[in-house]
């Protein structure tokens, strides 16, 4: 009897943890790669309704962002962008990122999008940002390494200073990383922690941590994600140090086997 | 006369030809190696590297990071052993390193005994598997052992990490 209620406990334990929404098949891709989009509306303004319809953009945040080729006009969506329903409150949509956006791999950074319904009576939140694999290296300010990694790998944060472009990044010496932690229900995992950074080339500061090492979620959830951003010192106008901080850069864990 | 001196000349060449084709000893190649026996002994990490193996693929900068010093990998002892020609048990030290294997002790075996490729570690239901870089024989004193991380979902490989030992 002891041995059947452990096997039950097993197997809803599994039903427990919370699947993340949306998903993507496959869960890493590039512009030019086809993707599957797997989403739940249940809990959204979109719970219940039979025909959603996609609202998709890219760059979110960033420069050079532009609408779906399959939108449409908000009020009357392109039947182009109607999802497959896949069960009750829950739909797929496939695409390719060169032909959804008209724009190249080398312009193509993220996207973003939401379900609502044709007539736009009816929404969810935003989902973003999304990642493509670059094709190409593309260097910038702040970068992860390996650039896909799992909670127990050893994650090296990177500032190289020759791309910054806010003042402060441009003028800062920085000293420390701070990591922010999240589980999959989106909170937050203990506090924040920082280390301390080293020089790693004339204008490349480095820094390591190793995700499920320094961060214990709480009992039946999972790390999912993390924040991190460079902080350093600058000089004020009288000369004296002031802290201040990059903006925060994040990245979603990559289940490995 | 000149048809008999071409009578004589084929024979002739004939044997000089088969002459050639009389077997050879064949050389010594020296006694064969036991690779598991190779790997029996305790182990010392002493260096650590990580590979992303997708920028690597793609030619990118910062493919690889030697993590040696990041954290304290060399703290890290593994331990295998080998008896009558057949790995047995296997443990794991680490000290204040970061996780080289999952699991501390249990059994041990080989994909191949006489050319061991994949080792299996396996502690009660727990298994991990650690991929041989190469045998500590010959001039090279050196374990090298390698763990790849794939992508759960796409089965692509992202990562590797490579780990030298030498031999206490």
């Amino acid at each position: 009897m002891k041995q059947l209620l452990y096997l039950l406990l097993f197997i809803f334990s599994g039903f427990a943890v919370k699947a993340q929404n949306p998903s993507f098949s496959p869960s890493s891709f590039t512009a030019e790669d086809e993707v599957t989009i797997y989403i739940d509306v249940t809990g959204t303004g979109m719970a219940g309704v039979t025909d959603a319809y996609l609202w998709i953009f890219s760059n979110p945040g960033l420069s050079g962002g532009a609408d779906g080729v399959t939108n449409g006009s908000w009020t009357n969506s392109n039947e182009a962008a109607k999802l497959t329903p896949n069960g009750p409150n829950k739909f797929t949509y496939k695409f390719t990122g060169t032909t959804m956006f008209g724009q190249t791999p080398a312009q193509l950074k993220s996207f973003g999008f939401l379900l609502k319904k044709k007539d736009g009576s009816a929404q969810t939140a935003d989902y973003k940002p999304y990642f493509f694999d670059p094709l190409i290296f593309v260097p910038s300010m702040t970068r992860v390494f390996p650039s896909k990694v799992d909670k127990d790998d050893v994650v090296s944060v990177n500032f190289d200073q020759a791309y910054a472009v806010v003042p402060n990044d441009q003028r800062m010496t920085p000293t420390t990383f701070t990591v922010t932690m999240y589980d999959d229900m989106g909170n937050t995992v203990g506090s924040a922690i920082s280390w301390p950074l080293s020089k790693t080339n004339a204008t490349i500061w480095s820094g390591s941590f190793i995700p499920d090492a320094s961060f214990t979620p709480a009992a039946g959830r999972k790390l999912m994600k993390f924040k991190y951003k460079f902080n350093g010192t600058v000089l004020d106008v009288n000369g004296l140090p002031v802290t201040v901080s990059t903006a925060d850069t994040e990245v979603t864990f990559t289940s490995m086997l | 006369m000149k048809s008999i001196f071409k009578i004589a000349t084929i024979p002739l060449f004939a044997i000089i030809v088969l002459a050639g084709c009389k077997p050879e000893s064949i050389r010594d190649l020296g006694i064969q190696r036991d690779y598991l026996e190779s790997l029996n002994g305790t182990w010392k990490l002493t260096k650590a590297t990580q590979v992303d193996e997708d920028a690597a693929k793609k030619g990118f900068p910062f493919s690889q990071l030697d993590i040696t010093g990041l954290f304290p990998y060399t703290d890290f002892v593994f331990k295998l052993d080998v008896s009558a020609g057949a790995p047995t048990t296997f443990s794991s030290t680490p000290g204040a390193s970061p996780k080289i294997v999952k699991l501390v002790s249990g059994t041990w075996t080989v994909d191949n005994l006489q050319y061991p490729k994949n080792i299996y570690l396996k502690s009660g239901l727990a298994a991990d598997t650690v991929s041989l870089g190469g045998y500590p024989v010959g001039a090279s004193a050196t374990l090298q052992l390698k763990k790849e991380k794939k992508d759960a979902s796409t089965g692509k490989l992202l990562i590797s990490y490579s780990y030298e030992f030498t031999k206490q």
